[in-house]
């Protein structure tokens, strides 16, 4: 461990110390890596966007636009904070928060890497919890609330309508989305997180392509489920411009709004980081179990930090295909939404589940 | 239809469940200009639908009778701004009608060229704006990069990219330049694999499917009945295009097809514009082929003047329908009534049965198919 | 045996992958977005943009202004003796032209009987944007003589 760690220890005890001070030191650090990375992540949106549209993205605010998310921010934090009169004032308040909230809360239990009995020192995550899946699956559920009352506290005709059937949208898309993380949760026979990735490691597979392809399904299952979580496109009706109603955040304006787009795009992040633990691998570089691809494993890199890089490479490019997504897709009708969740996704989830134990007994 | 303002006293009032009305006002992301639109909506079905226009009424009939004939073709640029050409197009070719001058061939070759890059223009902006009210926003920047190529040649060759005044009564004003024949040439050559871009992108793209077929069945009888003309017409099974049935300019010299399609949806429609598209390109390589020499303006009197009480009604084929001019002389240089048959202003009296039960989603693409420009519909 | 392939593109979301492909392969190419103002669209020769008069060449017709469609052309003419020559001659008071209005149609240029013009839209000028509403409503004679010639203004241009 680093010297000034053990320096730290020394001085505050050790039970204190991994009870109280290091666990602040890992919120701190995920909670900054997190947060920079939402703000680049806007930029990324608007410069892959525009590079899909053939023409340059933001460019003028920094070298490549990369002081942009800066600018963006002073701007939403300078503007006048509007609250509508007949807004309820508690309801208008809480949404942003309620949505931003849980998607930083699931950050406590992913594995960003190796954890401690693979790396001797302190291992790359926050907490690990044993039934972390349940946990993740628990928390993720409370972001509708935020929706539901941003909608309802607006005061707004409009507001409401497309508050509810953005919750509705999220609900039901959570069913399909609950049932494919039971697959690898059978293929690994562990809840918790680490536990899972550490399966894949013994196992030797990642478990998007194991069991013939029933992997592939249920990831497929979970992402586009995740895409219509996060109301991105192809399922963004509840926010798209060109629609009638404008969506939960129309009264919303300042740093309110930052807010909800924050929370968007931290949950399209948590999204993709449970999708990267549960099937890509997590931490665990390509080609593991194969001699030739040893390199792979960065293992010059000290205490885990290989695989904290393989699992933002991973993530990255979830993100990616996020963008790329909205970049080439039109949007589905609402009732065409719910019916491919309903009647596509969740039978499809199912018989993965039913295929997965049929494979677990032969 | 009844205008929604008069109160109903239904059984549904009286329980208080009576339908929301919902006005899709004039300023809008989607309703590609001035449209004010008041939907009555029960749930998320709509019943109703009743346009309001007027909103970019400029009085350009009335111009029209303040100044002679070829000083008025500035104004019809500005009805249809999305496609001037085939406003000019139609408007000189009443005038000369009217007055009985008879256009040089190469004039006629010029006009035949301008009039199909106009209506490729036309569709790559229609395809844009249809697009991103469905929500695939790339391709209105594939389509615009190559409404810019149109745009450019336009403007080497008249000076102007959208208000383009590139006709005359009697001829065209302007030749061509050196190498704008290559140019376009190149662009048209270039052309076909960047509609097969939009296609692949959006033609078999289940998303778009879903959105578009079964939206906005317009029966071929209905069409009729209200006058409608152009690709909606086509998308209904109806293969009337004036370009064959009363051939203009140099339409009868080259050979080209006419898309029909019968399901009469929206994804019918897209299906007619994109192969109006490639066939336009048809249309101009054989005119960049066939071009004569020749003059390019017929020998015409410096005023023109149409005689005593005469009238003549001209109508092309437009990108959107059928443009015609019903024009009243009286003997002096100014015409005495220009009346113009707008086709968008045809197309936009069939929306409300369009869109009569169908979702409040449904009601952005029908608007989209439908293909309007205010400045025509309102002029 | 197309159905069943139509069934295999279905379940394999062949058509959304074509999608994808699209425009990945456009994340490649050249963008066209052009950096103004350090980098400027150069207009065609015969862009109509702001116009320019030559007060020596007119003629005095007053064509173009009875040309105009919307009629913002003002010219005031007097005659006078010339004192050097001994012979009449026209001299321009007022050549104003209201830029709020015009539509840069070009039917003033394609009236004016000299030759070369001595008006014309040709200076390639667009950038007539100003941060007082009054700057450029009415340009006067000696306004109109100072935009920038446009090169050679020929009319051997035709292909």
């Amino acid at each position: 461990m680093p010297r000034f760690l053990e320096a730290i220890e020394d001085v505050v005890g050790s039970t204190l110390f991994y009870y109280a001070v290091s666990p602040l030191l890992k919120i701190a650090a995920a909670l900054f890596v997190v947060l920079t990375l939402i703000a680049y992540l806007t930029l990324a949106e608007r410069k892959i966007l525009g590079f899909i549209q053939v023409r340059l993205g933001p460019n003028r605010v920094g070298p490549w636009g990369l002081f942009q998310p800066i600018a963006d921010v002073a701007k939403l934090l300078v503007k006048e904070d509007i609250v509508p009169q007949h807004a309820i004032k508690w309801a208008f308040v809480l949404g942003p928060c309620l949505v931003v909230g849980p998607a930083l809360v699931i950050l406590a239990v992913i594995p960003f890497g190796p954890s401690a009995d693979v790396t001797g020192g302190m291992g790359w995550h926050i907490a690990d919890v044993n039934v972390a899946l349940l946990f993740v699956l628990a928390v993720a559920t409370i972001g509708v609330y935020g929706i539901i009352l941003g909608g309802w506290g607006s005061n707004s005709k409009f507001s409401m309508l497309g508050g509810l059937r953005s919750a509705a949208q999220m609900i039901s898309y959570e069913v399909p989305q609950g049932l494919s993380l039971v697959v690898p949760l059978m293929m690994a026979g562990t809840m918790s997180l680490n536990g899972i990735v550490e399966a894949q490691h013994d196992q030797h597979i990642w478990y998007v392509f194991n069991y013939y392809g029933i992997g592939l399904a249920a990831f497929f299952v979970y992402f586009v489920a995740g895409v219509a979580e996060t109301n991105r496109n192809p399922f963004d009706l509840p926010e798209a411009e060109s629609e009638l109603v404008a969506g939960f955040h129309t009264e919303y304006s300042g740093m309110r709004f930052a807010l909800f787009f924050l929370g968007e795009y931290a949950n399209m992040i948590v999204i993709s980081a449970v999708a990267v633990t549960l099937f890509i691998g997590g931490w665990l570089p390509p080609f593991a179990n194969q001699s030739w691809a040893g390199f792979l494993s960065l293992s010059f890199l000290p205490a885990g930090l290989a695989g904290f890089i393989w699992f933002f490479v991973k993530l990255l490019a979830f993100l990616f295909v996020y963008i790329w997504f909205r970049g080439t897709f039109p949007r589905y009708r609402f009732d065409q939404l719910m019916a491919l969740g309903w009647k596509w996704l969740l039978p499809m989830a199912l018989a993965a589940i039913m295929l997965t134990g049929l494979v677990k007994v032969l | 239809m009844t205008d929604p303002n008069t109160p109903a006293t239904t059984p549904e009032t009286l329980l208080g469940l009576e339908e929301m009305v919902l006005n899709f006002g004039p300023q809008h992301p989607a309703t590609h200009g001035v449209l004010r639109l008041k939907v009555r909506l029960d749930g998320e079905r709509i019943v109703d639908t009743y346009p309001i226009i007027g909103y970019l009424h400029r009085g350009t009939e009335k111009l029209f009778e303040l100044h002679p004939f070829f000083q008025n073709v500035p104004h019809t640029d500005r009805m249809d701004y999305v496609a001037a050409a085939t406003s000019n197009l139609a408007y000189v070719g009443a005038v000369e009608r009217l007055t009985g001058i008879v256009v040089p061939p190469r004039a006629r070759w010029i006009r035949t060229l301008l009039a199909e890059l106009q209506r490729i223009a036309s569709h790559l902006l229609w395809l844009a704006t249809h697009a991103i009210d469905i929500g695939a926003m790339t391709p209105f920047f594939y389509t615009f990069r190559e409404r810019e190529l149109i745009l450019d040649l336009f403007e080497e060759y008249c000076g102007a990219r959208l208000t383009l005044n590139c006709m005359r009564p009697g001829g065209q004003p302007y030749d061509l330049t050196v190498g704008w024949a290559e140019r376009c040439a190149e662009f048209i050559e270039d052309f076909p694999s960047r509609i097969d871009d939009y296609e692949g992108l959006l033609t078999e793209n289940r998303i778009w499917k879903k959105r578009t077929i079964g939206v906005g069945v317009l029966p071929p009888d209905v069409a009729i009945s209200y006058g409608v003309t152009g690709p909606m017409l086509r998308g209904s099974g109806i293969g009337w295009d004036l370009r064959k049935a009363m051939p203009y300019e140099a339409y009868d010299e080259v050979d080209f097809d006419v898309p029909v399609f019968h399901n009469c949806d929206t994804y019918d429609r897209y299906l007619v514009r994109m192969e109006e598209m490639r066939q336009s390109t048809r249309i101009v390589a054989q005119c960049l082929d066939k071009l004569p020499e020749g003059p390019i303006m017929a020998k015409r009197p410096r005023v023109l003047k149409a005689p005593k009480q005469s009238e003549v009604y001209y109508g092309i084929e437009g990108p959107k329908g059928e443009i015609g001019f019903y024009i009243v002389g009286d003997g002096t240089p100014n015409p005495f009534r220009c009346r113009v048959r707008p086709p968008s202003f045809f197309n936009l009296q069939v929306l409300p049965g369009m869109v009569h039960g169908q979702l409040v989603a449904d009601l952005v693409a029908v608007i989209g198919t439908t293909d309007i420009v205010l400045g025509e519909v309102d002029r | 045996m197309a159905k069943i392939k139509q069934f295999l593109d279905e379940i394999m979301l062949l058509d959304l992958f074509a999608g994808l492909g699209i425009t990945f392969r456009h994340l490649w190419k050249k963008k066209v977005t052009i950096q103004y103002p350090e980098e400027r669209m150069e207009p065609a020769h015969r862009f109509r943009g702001m116009f320019r008069l030559d007060e020596d060449r007119c003629i005095k017709c007053t064509l173009c202004a009875v040309d105009c469609p919307i009629d913002i052309i003002y010219i005031d003419w007097h005659q006078e003796v010339n004192p050097e020559t001994e012979k009449k001659e026209k001299l321009l008071d007022r050549f104003d032209i209201d830029v709020q209005r015009c539509m840069f149609c070009g039917l003033c240029e394609e009236a004016c009987p000299t030759n070369p013009k001595s008006i014309w839209l040709t200076t390639k000028t667009y950038e007539l944007a100003t941060y007082e509403r009054w700057q450029n409503l009415y340009v006067d004679m000696d306004e109109l003589q100072q935009w920038r010639v446009r090169p050679e203004y020929t009319d051997k241009e035709i292909a």
